[in-house]
C-alpha cells in the first residue's frame, strides 16, 4: 500500500508497526491523535516529501519514488542518516547486549556457547561502529561541503578539485562482512545453540536481530537510490559551474 | 545454508517481477531473493554478491547492455541464467539465452520450464554434517590460516581447499571466519586456548 500525506498517522501506525521507530527519529512521540500525516509534519515542522518519501521506501522495499528525489535538501537526508546511527548504536545495540548478557546469565552449568555469542555479536558491533564512523568523518561531510559550496554565487576551486578527486561515485560501499556476520549470527542461534526449555530470550534476539537486518537493508538502499545519485546531480552541477 | 534456491530477477516491469514471484512460489523449495531494475548501478556485482542460484533476466530492461551484462553474470559459472522472452522478441535477443522463460506461456508449461532449468529439489537432509577433510579444514581456518597455509599444510591445491570452504559454508550457513570460529568452539572442533593462540 502507498502511504499518503492525507492518511491519519495513526491508521498508518497500525498498519505497520514497523513504522514505529521511523517516526521517532523524526521526533515524533505516539499520541498524535487523529492527525493526518501532513499536520503531525506541519506541527512538527518536518519536510513532509522526505518524511513521505523515507516512511514509503520502509514500509514497501519496492517503492522508490524518483520524483521526490529532487524535492527536498540534501542535509535532510544527512541529518535522518545520522539518526538512524544513533538509532542503531545507542537504542538497538544495547537493546540487544541486554538480551545476549540475559541468556549467558540464565545459563547455569554450560555458560560457554553463550560467552561465544556475547563475543561475536561484539565483534560485529566494533564492525558496524568502525563502517558508521567513516561514513560520518568522510563521506557525509564531503556531500554537505559540497551541497553549501553549491549555494553560494561562485564554486570554490577547491571544491572543484574535490569532487574531482573524491567524487561519491568512489565511495563504493565497501562490503564489509557486515551483513554476513549478523546472517551468521542468526543462523548459528536456530541451528547451533544448544536446546533449552526455555526459548524466550532466543526468540527475543531473533526477533530484534531480524529487525535490526530490515532496519539497515533499508539505510543501505536509501544511500544507494537517494543520498548517491543525488550527490550525483550536485557534482555534475560544480563540474559545470 | 539450507536447500532452497534462490532466485533473482532483473527487470523494470513490476508486473513482470510479481508475475515471476508468484511463479517461484509453486515450486517448492524455490524462492526470488531479490528484483533489481536494469539500470541500478553496479547491477553484476550487487547480484552475484547474492549468490543467486538462478537469474532471471528480462532483457527488455537492460537494452544496450544485455551483451556486457550476460558476460559479466556468466564469469560464475555454477550460477543458472535465463531469460524472459516473448514470441515476438528478436531472434538475435533470444539466442542468447540457454534457457528461456517464454512470457506468453500458460502457467503449467512455465512451471515445468522453470522446473528443468532449476532440477529437481532434492532435501540435503543428509550431507549437512561435515566430513573429515572438511572438519580438518575449518579447524585451519580458523586457527587463522590462508588458504593457501591451508593448502601446503594438507598437501592440496589452493583451489581445493577453496572449493571445501564454499561446501563448508554451504553446509553450516555460515560465512564468515568469525562465525564458523563460534561453530567449531561450539562443537570442539578447537578450543578456547588454540583461538587465543592464532594470529
Amino acid at each position: 500500500m502507498i502511504l499518503e500525506k492525507e492518511m491519519k498517522l495513526s491508521e498508518v501506525i497500525l498498519h505497520d508497526y514497523n513504522l514505529v521507530p521511523i517516526i521517532n527519529r523524526f521526533g515524533i512521540q505516539l499520541g498524535f491523535g487523529d492527525s493526518t500525516i501532513e499536520s503531525v509534519c506541519k506541527n512538527k515542522d518536518i519536510d513532509l516529501d522526505f518524511f513521505m518519501t523515507i516512511l514509503n521506501s520502509f514500509h514497501d522495499p519496492q517503492y522508490m519514488d524518483k520524483e521526490y528525489l529532487r524535492s527536498f535538501p540534501v542535509e535532510l537526508l544527512i541529518n535522518y542518516l545520522k539518526e538512524t546511527h544513533k538509532y542503531y548504536l545507542s537504542d538497538k545495540i544495547p537493546e540487544i547486549e541486554v538480551i545476549i548478557d540475559d541468556m549467558v546469565v540464565e545459563a547455569r552449568d554450560d555458560k560457554g556457547p553463550y560467552q561465544l555469542l556475547q563475543k561475536f555479536f561484539k565483534d560485529y558491533v566494533y564492525e558496524l561502529k568502525k563502517h558508521i564512523d567513516r561514513e560520518e568523518a568522510l563521506v557525509y561531510p564531503y556531500v554537505i561541503k559540497l551541497s553549501s559550496s553549491l549555494k553560494t554565487a561562485s564554486i570554490p576551486d577547491s571544491v572543484i578539485s574535490m569532487v574531482k578527486e573524491y567524487s561519491i561515485t568512489l565511495y563504493e560501499k565497501e562490503h564489509d562482512d557486515v551483513e554476513e556476520k549478523l546472517n551468521d549470527l542468526k543462523n548459528i542461534i536456530i541451528k547451533y545453540l544448544p536446546t533449552v526449555k526455555d526459548q524466550k530470550n532466543r526468540f527475543l534476539l531473533l526477533k530484534e536481530l531480524s529487525a535490526l537486518e530490515n532496519d539497515l537493508a533499508d539505510h543501505a538502499r536509501i544511500e544507494d537510490l537517494i543520498l548517491i545519485p543525488k550527490v550525483e546531480i550536485l557534482e555534475k552541477k560544480a563540474l559545470l559551474g | 545454508m539450507s536447500s532452497t534456491k534462490k532466485i533473482i530477477v532483473i527487470t523494470n516491469s513490476f508486473l513482470l517481477a510479481a508475475g515471476v514471484e508468484s511463479l517461484a512460489l509453486e515450486i517448492r523449495g524455490l524462492l526470488v531473493d531479490e528484483v533489481f531494475s536494469g539500470s541500478e548501478k553496479k547491477l553484476c556485482e550487487k547480484v552475484l554478491l547474492k549468490k543467486p542460484d538462478l537469474i532471471i533476466i528480462d532483457p527488455v530492461s537492460l537494452g544496450e547492455h544485455l551483451i556486457p551484462t550476460l558476460r559479466t553474470l556468466r564469469e560464475e559459472p555454477e550460477t543458472l541464467i535465463a531469460g524472459l522472452v516473448s514470441e515476438s522478441m528478436k531472434e538475435n535477443v533470444k539466442s542468447k539465452f540457454s534457457h528461456q522463460l517464454v512470457k506468453d506461456a500458460p502457467k503449467y508449461q512455465l512451471i515445468e520450464e522453470l522446473q528443468s532449468i532449476i532440477g529437481k529439489y532434492i532435501p540435503e537432509e543428509n550431507s549437512k554434517t561435515l566430513s573429515k577433510r572438511e572438519v580438518e579444514i575449518l579447524k585451519n581456518v580458523v586457527l587463522g590460516l590462508s588458504n593457501k597455509d591451508v593448502a601446503d599444510k594438507l598437501f592440496l591445491s589452493v583451489h581445493t581447499v577453496m572449493t571445501h570452504r564454499k561446501k563448508i559454508a554451504r553446509k553450516l550457513g555460515i560465512k564468515t571466519v568469525s562465525g564458523l570460529t563460534v561453530y567449531a568452539l561450539m562443537n570442539k572442533i578447537v578450543d578456547m586456548r588454540e583461538v587465543e593462540r592464532r594470529t
